[in-house]
C-alpha cells in the first residue's frame, strides 16, 4: 500500500474521538495519571499529524472525500476535508497549545475520572475539523461542539460568577450558531449545494442576490460572535475570566481567533464570488475591527483582574486581526493567519501565568498580589516578556503578523485602522506590564484597604511544582520567538493564495518599521502612568483623568453581564451588517 | 399557490427568531430564557424544512412508495435532525447551569446574578442576592 | 441599561433588519415550489447505491455520516458536561447507591401503577428496540430509538420506586454503554481505511433493498448511535433525579478548589 498523504485527514479528528470514547468507557477503572498521559499523548499526536500534513499540502491542497463519496458529475455528495498549508499549520498549532496544556494541568482535574480530559479532547477535534472541513454544514457541526464542549468547560469552578459567566456564554453563542444554521440554509436554497467550492461557483454565477447577502450577514454575525468583535464581544470577558486557566488558554488562544479563521476562509472561498459581499467586507470588517481593538485595549486597562483583563486584551487583538482581514489583500490575511498563531502563543502563555498565580498564590487581583510574585520571579520575567511580545516589541511570529497587518493596512491608506491596531496594542501590552511590575516587582502605590479584592476569592489547585506550570509557558514564548521568520515570509505568499483561492501575488508589504517600537514606547507610558500616577505632577494627571472619566463609566455600564444586554447588541450587530451589506 | 403561501413559512421563521430574541432580552426568569432560547431554534427547523418542502411530495422514504417517486429534500431533514440534537444538549446544559446557579445565588432572575464586573459588585447587590426569590 | 433601551435597541434594529428580511424572502425560491439538485440528486442514487430506503437515514449515516459522527460526540460533550457539572458538589463517590433525603415521606404507589409499569416497561423497551433496527427502511434509527429506550427506564422508576431504579441502573455500565457506542461509530469511521478504502465507506455487503437488514455499514453505525444516546440519555436522566433528591446544604466548593 502506498503512503497517501491524504489518508491522514480524517485521523486528525478521529484520534482524539476515539480516546475520548475509550476515556469515557474505561475511566473508572483507570489509575488517576492515565486520562493524563492519554490525552497528552492525542494532542502530540494532532499536532504531529497535522504537521506532516501542511508540509504535504505545500503545493497543492489535500483533498480528502469521507465515505468514498467523490463529486459525481459535478455534483458534491458527501463531506470532504480539504487543507492548505495555512489551514494544516494552524491545526498543528492548535495541537501543540493543547498539548502544552495538558502539561500544565497535569493532575489538575485528578479527581474527575477524566472527564475533563474527555472534553479537552473534543474541544480539540473540534477544531481541527472546523480548521479542515470544506462543507458549510460540517463546518456548523464542528462549531457547534466545540461549543457544547466549551459551555461544560467554563462553569467548571461551580462559583456564583462562573456559573452566570457560563450562561451568558451559552445563550451568546448559541444564538450565534442558530444565526449561522439560518445562513447555511438561506445558502443552500440558493445554490443547491453545501459545499465551498460548488457555493463559491454557484454564487460567482449568480450575480446580485439578497439571498446571498443575507446568508453572507448570518454566517458573518455567527464568527464574529466566536470571535468576539464588537458589538458582539460581551460574553467573552465573562466567560474567558471566570473559566479554569487551562480551558482559559484554549479559549483565548486558539477559540477567538479560530472564528475569524473560520470568517477569513467563508469570506474568501465561499463568498468570493460575490461582489455584493466583497465590496461590504472593507468598510465592516475594518471598522468593527478597529472599534474591536480600541475597546478591548481600554477595558483591559481598566482591570484588576488579571484573567479579566486578559481577556479584554483578546479581544482587543480579535479586532487587530479583523482589520488585517478587512485589507482584502495577500498582506492582510497573510498577516491576520501569522497573527493568529502568535497571539494564541502568548496569549496562551499569559493566561499560564495567570493560573500560576491562582495555583501559588491563590488570588487573581492584581492589586492584591502587589509583590507577593518576588518569590516566583521567574514567572515575572515570563510575563514582562509576553507583555512586551503583545504590545509589539519586533521580535516573533506576532510581530511578524502585527507588520504584516499594518502594511497591507498602510498601503491600502487605512490610516485610522493602523492607529487603532498600534494604540490597541500599545493598551492591551500597557495592561500586562502594569501588572507585571505591580505583581512582581512590588511598584505602584501601597494599597492599604484597597488590597481586598471586591470579587469572590478564587484559587486554584496548587498540587504542581512551579516548574512543571512554568515549563509549557515558557515553551509558548520561545516558539513564538524562535519561529524562522524567513521561513514564514519566503511560504506565506503561497499558502495565503492556496488559502484564499487567489492567484499568487508578490513579496508581502510590512508596516512602517517606527509603528512597533511606538506601541512599545506607549505601553510603557500607560505602564508607568498606572503604577507611578499618584508621584507624577497634578498637571499631567488631572487632563487624564478628567477625559477619560467619563467614556469609562459608559463603558464599564455597557458592560453589565446581563444578558438580556447581551441579546439587543447582538440584534443591533446583526443590523449594522446588514446595513452595510445594503449599502454596497 | 398564492402569494402568502409561497412565503409564509419564511416569514413564521424570521417572525420566530425576532419573538425568542425579545424574550431573551426581556427575561427576567432563567427558565424562561432557555424557552425562548427554544423559540429562536425552532426558527431554524421551520426555515430548513421549509426550504427543502415541495408539494405533491412525500417523506424521502421508498417503502412504501418505489424509488423516483417525488420526494422531499433528504438533507435538510437530515440537517434538521442534527439540529434537534443541538438544541437538546444546548437545553440539558443549560438547564444544568440554571440548577446550580439557582442553588447558589438563591435567583433565577438574570438581573440578580452577575458574572465578575471590574469594580467587583456593590455592597447592595450582594444583599440582593442573598436573598431569596419573591416568587 | 434598562429593559427600555434594551427594547428600544431591539426596536432600533428591527426597523433595518426588517426590510432586509423582507427581500431576502422575496429572493427566495417560492415555498414547495422546488427542491435542491443535492436533494434530488440523493433521492435519485441512493436506493441504487445504498440498497437503503430510508433518504435520512442513509444521508445520516452513510453520505454525511461525519456529520453525525460529529453530532454524536456532540452529546457525549454535553453528557460528559452535565455529569460534572452537577456531579461537582455531590462527588463522586456519592452517585453509587440512592440517596434519601431526610424528611421526605415515602409515598407508596399505588398497585395500578406497578402493574401498569411492569407491562408497559417491557412493551417500550420493545418498541424502543424495533425503532432502532427500522433505521433504514422506515423512519427512525438510533437517535430516536435510543431516546425511547432511554425513557423507558424511567419507567422502573415509576413502578419499583426510586431504590429500584437506582439498584437497576448503574451509572458505570451507562458510561460504558455511551462510550462503546460511540467508540463503535468511530472505528465504523476508522476500520474501513485498514482495508484502503475511506474513512466511513460502506465496505460491508449491502443487503436486499427494503429488507431489514439493508445498508451495510449503516446498521453497525445505527446500532453505535443508539447505544451511545440509551447510555447517555439514561446518565442525563440519573443526574437530573440525583439532583432532586439532595439535601439542601450549604455550598461546598467545586472539587478542584483548594
Amino acid at each position: 500500500m502506498t503512503f497517501v498523504p491524504a489518508t491522514l485527514l480524517p485521523l486528525t479528528v478521529a484520534i482524539p474521538m476515539v480516546f475520548c470514547a475509550v476515556l469515557l468507557a474505561t475511566a473508572h477503572l483507570l489509575p488517576s495519571r492515565v486520562p493524563d498521559i492519554l490525552a497528552l499523548l492525542a494532542a502530540l499526536a494532532v499536532a504531529i499529524l497535522s504537521a506532516v500534513i501542511a508540509v504535504q499540502a505545500a503545493d497543492k491542497p489535500l483533498v480528502y472525500w469521507f465515505g468514498g463519496w467523490e463529486p459525481r458529475d459535478g455534483v458534491h455528495l458527501g463531506i470532504g476535508f480539504s487543507v492548505d498549508a495555512a489551514s494544516g499549520w494552524i491545526a498543528a498549532f492548535i495541537g501543540l497549545l493543547y498539548a502544552l496544556t495538558f502539561v500544565f494541568a497535569w493532575g489538575f482535574f485528578d479527581r474527575t475520572h477524566g472527564h475533563f480530559h474527555i472534553l479537552m479532547l473534543l474541544f480539540l477535534a473540534a477544531m481541527v475539523g472546523f480548521c479542515f472541513t470544506r462543507d458549510m454544514f460540517n463546518l456548523f457541526v464542528w462549531f457547534e461542539v466545540m461549543s457544547v464542549a466549551a459551555f461544560a468547560l467554563t462553569a467548571y469552578h461551580l462559583a456564583e460568577s462562573s456559573l452566570a459567566g457560563a450562561i451568558n456564554f451559552t445563550v451568546v453563542n448559541s444564538l450565534a450558531g442558530f444565526l449561522m444554521l439560518g445562513g447555511i440554509g438561506l445558502i443552500y436554497a440558493q445554490t443547491g449545494t453545501l459545499d465551498f467550492d460548488g457555493i463559491a461557483a454557484a454564487v460567482a454565477q449568480g450575480g446580485r442576490s439578497p439571498v446571498v447577502a443575507g446568508a453572507f450577514c448570518l454566517v458573518a454575525a455567527a464568527l464574529m460572535i466566536k470571535g468576539a468583535i464588537v458589538p458582539f464581544q460581551f460574553w467573552l470577558a465573562d466567560a474567558h475570566a471566570v473559566a479554569p486557566s487551562p480551558v482559559s488558554v484554549i479559549f483565548s488562544g486558539s477559540m477567538v481567533s479560530l472564528g475569524l479563521f473560520g470568517l477569513a476562509k467563508v469570506s474568501a472561498v465561499v463568498f468570493g464570488g460575490s461582489d455584493q459581499v466583497q465590496g461590504a467586507l472593507p468598510a465592516l470588517l475594518i471598522g468593527l475591527g478597529s472599534v474591536t481593538a480600541l475597546l478591548g485595549g481600554w477595558m483591559a486597562l481598566l482591570q484588576r483582574h488579571l484573567k479579566r483583563m486578559l481577556a479584554f486584551s483578546t479581544i482587543s487583538h480579535a479586532g487587530i486581526m479583523l482589520t488585517g482581514l478587512g485589507a482584502l489583500s495577500a498582506g492582510g490575511t497573510g498577516g491576520m493567519l501569522v497573527y493568529v498563531v502568535g497571539h494564541g502563543l502568548v496569549k496562551g502563555a499569559l493566561f499560564m501565568i495567570a493560573g500560576i498565580l491562582l495555583a501559588t498564590q491563590a488570588s487573581i487581583d492584581e492589586i492584591a498580589l502587589r509583590g507577593l510574585g518576588r518569590r516566583i520571579w521567574p514567572a515575572g520575567i515570563a510575563m514582562a516578556l509576553a507583555g512586551f511580545l503583545l504590545c509589539g516589541l519586533p521580535l516573533g511570529a506576532l510581530d511578524q503578523g502585527t507588520r504584516l497587518v499594518q502594511g497591507a493596512l498602510s498601503q491600502q491608506g487605512h490610516g485610522i485602522a493602523l492607529a487603532a491596531t498600534a494604540i490597541g496594542a500599545a493598551l492591551t501590552g500597557a495592561a500586562v506590564l502594569r501588572a507585571a511590575g505591580r505583581i512582581f516587582l512590588g511598584l505602584g502605590p501601597d494599597p492599604g484597604d484597597e488590597a481586598g479584592a471586591p470579587s469572590a476569592d478564587e484559587r486554584e489547585k496548587a498540587n504542581r511544582p512551579l516548574w512543571l506550570m512554568l515549563a509549557p509557558c515558557c515553551i509558548l514564548l520561545a516558539v513564538d520567538i524562535v519561529l524562522p521568520p524567513d521561513l514564514i515570509a519566503h511560504a506565506l505568499p503561497r499558502a495565503v493564495s492556496a488559502f484564499t483561492h487567489r492567484p499568487e501575488t508578490g513579496p508581502l508589504g510590512e508596516g512602517p518599521g517606527w509603528l512597533p517600537w511606538f506601541s512599545v514606547a506607549a505601553a510603557l507610558a500607560g505602564a508607568g502612568y498606572g503604577l507611578f500616577r499618584k508621584r507624577l505632577p497634578p498637571v499631567l494627571v488631572r487632563p487624564v483623568h478628567v477625559t477619560q472619566s467619563a467614556p469609562t463609566r459608559a463603558l464599564e455600564i455597557l458592560h453589565s453581564g446581563l444578558i438580556g444586554d447581551y441579546a439587543a447588541w447582538l440584534a443591533v450587530g446583526v443590523a449594522v451588517i446588514a446595513a452595510v451589506l445594503a449599502m454596497v | 399557490m398564492s402569494a402568502v403561501t409561497n412565503v409564509l413559512p419564511y416569514a413564521v421563521a424570521a417572525w420566530l427568531f425576532g419573538v425568542g430574541l425579545y424574550g431573551i432580552a426581556t427575561s427576567r426568569n432563567f427558565i424562561h430564557l432557555v424557552g425562548c432560547l427554544g423559540v429562536c431554534q425552532s426558527a431554524t427547523y421551520v426555515l430548513l424544512l421549509g426550504l427543502g418542502y415541495r408539494w405533491g411530495s412525500i417523506a424521502p422514504i421508498f417503502y412504501d412508495h418505489p424509488p423516483g417517486t417525488p420526494a422531499v429534500d433528504p438533507v435538510m431533514q437530515a440537517l434538521v435532525l442534527t439540529d434537534i440534537v443541538v438544541g437538546a444538549t444546548l437545553t440539558a446544559l443549560l438547564l444544568v447551569l440554571t440548577v446550580q446557579a439557582y442553588k447558589r445565588g438563591g435567583s433565577l432572575d438574570p438581573g440578580k446574578l452577575r458574572p465578575m464586573r471590574a469594580g467587583g459588585q456593590t455592597d447592595r447587590d450582594r444583599s440582593s442576592d442573598r436573598g431569596r426569590p419573591a416568587a | 441599561m434598562s429593559p427600555r433601551i434594551r427594547v428600544a435597541l431591539l426596536a432600533l434594529s428591527a426597523l433595518i433588519l426588517l426590510p432586509c428580511a423582507a427581500q431576502v424572502i422575496a429572493g427566495l425560491p417560492a415555498f414547495g415550489s422546488t427542491i435542491a439538485q443535492y436533494g434530488a440528486r440523493i433521492n435519485a442514487i441512493t436506493p441504487e447505491a445504498r440498497h437503503v430506503a430510508n433518504m435520512v437515514s442513509a444521508i445520516n449515516f452513510d453520505l454525511r455520516g461525519l456529520d453525525t459522527l460529529g453530532e454524536e460526540f456532540m452529546l457525549l460533550a454535553a453528557i460528559t458536561g452535565t455529569v460534572v457539572l452537577l456531579r461537582g458538589r455531590r462527588g463522586e463517590g456519592m452517585t453509587g447507591r440512592a440517596m434519601h433525603r431526610p424528611g421526605r415521606a415515602v409515598i407508596p404507589r399505588s398497585e395500578a401503577t406497578v402493574l401498569a409499569c411492569r407491562i408497559a416497561g417491557p412493551l417500550t423497551a420493545v418498541f424502543g428496540l424495533y425503532v432502532v433496527v427500522h433505521a433504514t427502511v422506515t423512519p427512525g434509527g438510533g437517535f430516536q430509538g435510543g431516546v425511547i429506550l432511554a425513557s423507558g427506564t424511567l419507567l422502573i422508576y415509576l413502578g419499583e420506586g426510586y431504590t429500584g431504579w437506582r439498584d437497576a441502573i448503574r451509572s458505570h455500565w451507562l458510561d460504558v454503554l455511551e462510550g462503546g457506542g460511540a467508540l463503535l461509530f468511530a472505528l465504523c469511521g476508522l476500520v474501513p481505511m485498514l482495508t484502503g478504502a475511506a474513512f466511513m465507506q460502506n465496505v460491508l455487503p449491502l443487503g436486499t433493498f427494503r429488507d431489514l437488514f439493508s445498508g451495510g455499514l449503516m446498521l453497525v453505525e445505527n446500532l453505535g448511535v443508539a447505544m451511545a444516546v440509551t447510555g447517555g440519555f439514561t446518565q442525563l436522566f440519573l443526574e437530573f433525579m440525583e439532583e432532586t433528591r439532595e439535601a439542601e446544604e450549604p455550598d461546598e466548593p467545586g472539587e478542584e478548589s483548594a
